[in-house]
């Protein structure tokens, strides 16, 4: 099932779109779309994108790999999956982009100060640390993942909120909240990463 | 599936991350109003994170699901009743995650190799269900009108659904065909039910932003304004939602929202579940819990506490007839 990374030595690489097909999630669907442009033309945030989904979908099959997977296209995505309910040909658009976006980190073709990897990295470590999500933590750690002085600068930007939450006892002083299973979390959560490596999702 | 074994119909809970932080009033008008339509929540026993739009980037796809079978093999041990969920993204997460491991028993055996670690296993197969379906589809519109003791006369309220919610599982099947994803009913019928007026509202399955809004406000403020600007010129009082992002991107931006763009917008956002507290006359803080927005839902808090004739409880003990439909 698993199939080497897509060559990165070559600006078009004709293996990429059976790579993507193979190990996208929902990409082997992508033979299915017939460049209608519903979901392009359904997405709220479309215009803020490198590429449209039609149009990235097309340069996957043209193998335009590197631009594909440095694309802004599956970072912009909100997941709100207009794009997949309106589909003509039931394409799941926003399962693929998703995976796209995970595997571009993966695979290293995220930049540093990726918004997105940065603030995934810092979710995933609450989720896997305490089992929950602390929404300070998570945002703190995200802020300062570019360093200290736009952390603060971040911070300084989005204080009265905070104190504002704080006040309403939406966000809660002192330890964060932690499942009773965490040992038993972190057992799982290594297992699966093991067999993930091993043999992918499907 | 379900145990009835009391006049209630009983529902595994899961609450979900944002129900100890930003979603609190949703959480807490959520347990407030259930007994009220005949549904028992029995909270999901030391559950974890869905993952919400981001964990398959930070933790991998798989890693992710297993977060989701977690949650699956522990309300297995609770029951074989149905688990519900008022939180948007935990309803994507843990429906989607859940009916993509019944149907595929490759990822079955994965997640339960994995499960198994934690000397746990996934077996049954269970429904995940969003709270608003279960209040369409099992209590109905007509039954939470009944419960209405201080109809929420005058108020304005657009009904903005948001995403995830409705899409992608709304109108399929394992979601309970309980609306469309376009153009859903089922807030504008609650909102009526409660004796409010719903106002025309055209954003109403629009995005707000989702997580995108949280780590990087300037890709996504402008689709907030826009949701604003409808209300606003709508006339809406309050903005009802039942998404926990939603509610807090739509409240807590405006003030950002009125630096960048020269508005003034000053909106409640409040969850359809605050509003179904106060017109059930349940506590204002308590039940509503209406202290909790940052935007005071003032008109709402009014009608809270000063006008409409709340009954006394007990005048109208809920009715097994509440449960299910008739
Ligand atoms: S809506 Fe579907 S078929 Fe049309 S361009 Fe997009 S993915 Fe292709
Ligand atoms: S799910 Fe993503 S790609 Fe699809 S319409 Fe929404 S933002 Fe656009």
């Amino acid at each position: 099932m698993t199939v080497a990374p897509p060559d990165t030595s070559t600006k078009y690489d004709l293996d990429f779109a059976k790579w993507v097909y193979e190990n996208i999630e929902g990409g082997d669907k992508l033979a299915l779309c017939m460049q209608c442009g519903v979901c392009s033309g359904s997405c709220p945030i479309g215009v803020q994108m490198d590429y449209g989904p039609r149009k990235l979908f097309m340069m996957i099959r043209a193998g335009m790999k590197e631009e594909v997977m440095t694309s802004s296209t599956q970072w912009n995505c909100t997941s709100c999956y207009r794009c997949v309910v309106r589909c003509p040909r039931s394409v799941p658009v926003t399962y693929i982009l998703q995976d796209l976006a995970a595997k571009s980190a993966e695979l290293g073709y995220a930049q540093k100060t990726n918004e997105n990897v940065n603030f995934a990295r810092s979710f995933w470590w609450s989720a896997k640390t305490f089992g929950r999500t602390d929404e300070r933590l998570v945002t703190a750690l995200y802020y300062f993942s570019f360093g200290l002085k736009e952390g603060y600068q971040r911070g300084l930007a989005n204080l009265k909120i905070a104190l504002n939450f704080v006040k309403r006892g939406r966000m809660h002083i002192g330890l964060p909240h932690r499942i009773k299973g965490r040992r038993q979390l972190k057992a799982i959560l290594a297992k699966a990463e093991e067999i993930a490596k091993r043999e992918g999702l499907h | 599936m379900t145990d009835n074994t009391t006049d209630k119909k009983k529902f595994t809970y899961y609450p979900g991350c944002s129900s100890q932080g930003s979603a609190r009033h949703l959480d807490e008008s959520l347990r407030a109003i259930a007994p009220e339509l005949g549904i028992e929540l029995d909270e999901l026993e030391d559950w974890n994170c869905c993952g919400a739009s981001v964990g398959h980037i930070g933790g991998g796809q798989l890693p992710n699901v297993a977060l989701t079978g977690r949650n699956l093999a522990h309300a297995q041990r609770q029951g074989r009743q149905d688990v519900v969920t008022g939180c948007a993204a935990c309803y994507l997460n843990t429906h989607g995650g859940n009916e993509k491991i019944k149907a595929d028993v490759n990822l079955r055996r994965k997640v339960n190799d994995a499960l198994a670690a934690g000397d746990l296993s996934y077996d049954e197969d269970l429904r995940v269900r969003h709270m608003c379906e279960v209040i369409v589809n099992e209590v109905g519109v007509d039954k939470v009108k009944e419960r209405v003791t201080k109809p929420l006369t005058g108020l304005k309220v657009a009904g903005y659904v948001g995403c995830q919610t409705v899409r992608p599982f709304a109108n399929t099947d394992a979601g309970g065909e309980y609306d469309t994803y376009d153009d859903p009913a089922f807030l504008d019928d609650f909102t009526e039910a409660l004796g409010a007026e719903p106002v025309p509202f055209q954003h109403k399955t629009a995005c707000c932003g989702g997580s995108v809004a949280v780590m990087s406000p300037d890709r996504t403020l402008h689709l907030v304004k826009n949701i604003l600007e409808e209300a606003k010129q709508a006339g809406a009082d309050v903005i009802s939602t039942p998404c926990p992002l939603c509610q807090t991107n739509v409240e807590m931006y405006q003030e950002q929202i009125n630096e960048k763009f020269g508005t003034d917008y000053n909106i409640p956002v409040v969850f359809y579940s605050q509003l179904m507290a106060v017109a059930f006359g349940l506590d204002a803080k308590k039940d509503a819990a209406l202290h909790r927005n940052t935007i005071a839902p003032e008109k709402l808090e009014e009608l809270a506490t000063g006008r409409g004739e709340a009954k006394p409880r007990g005048a109208e003990p809920a009715s097994p007839a509440a449960i299910g439909r008739d």
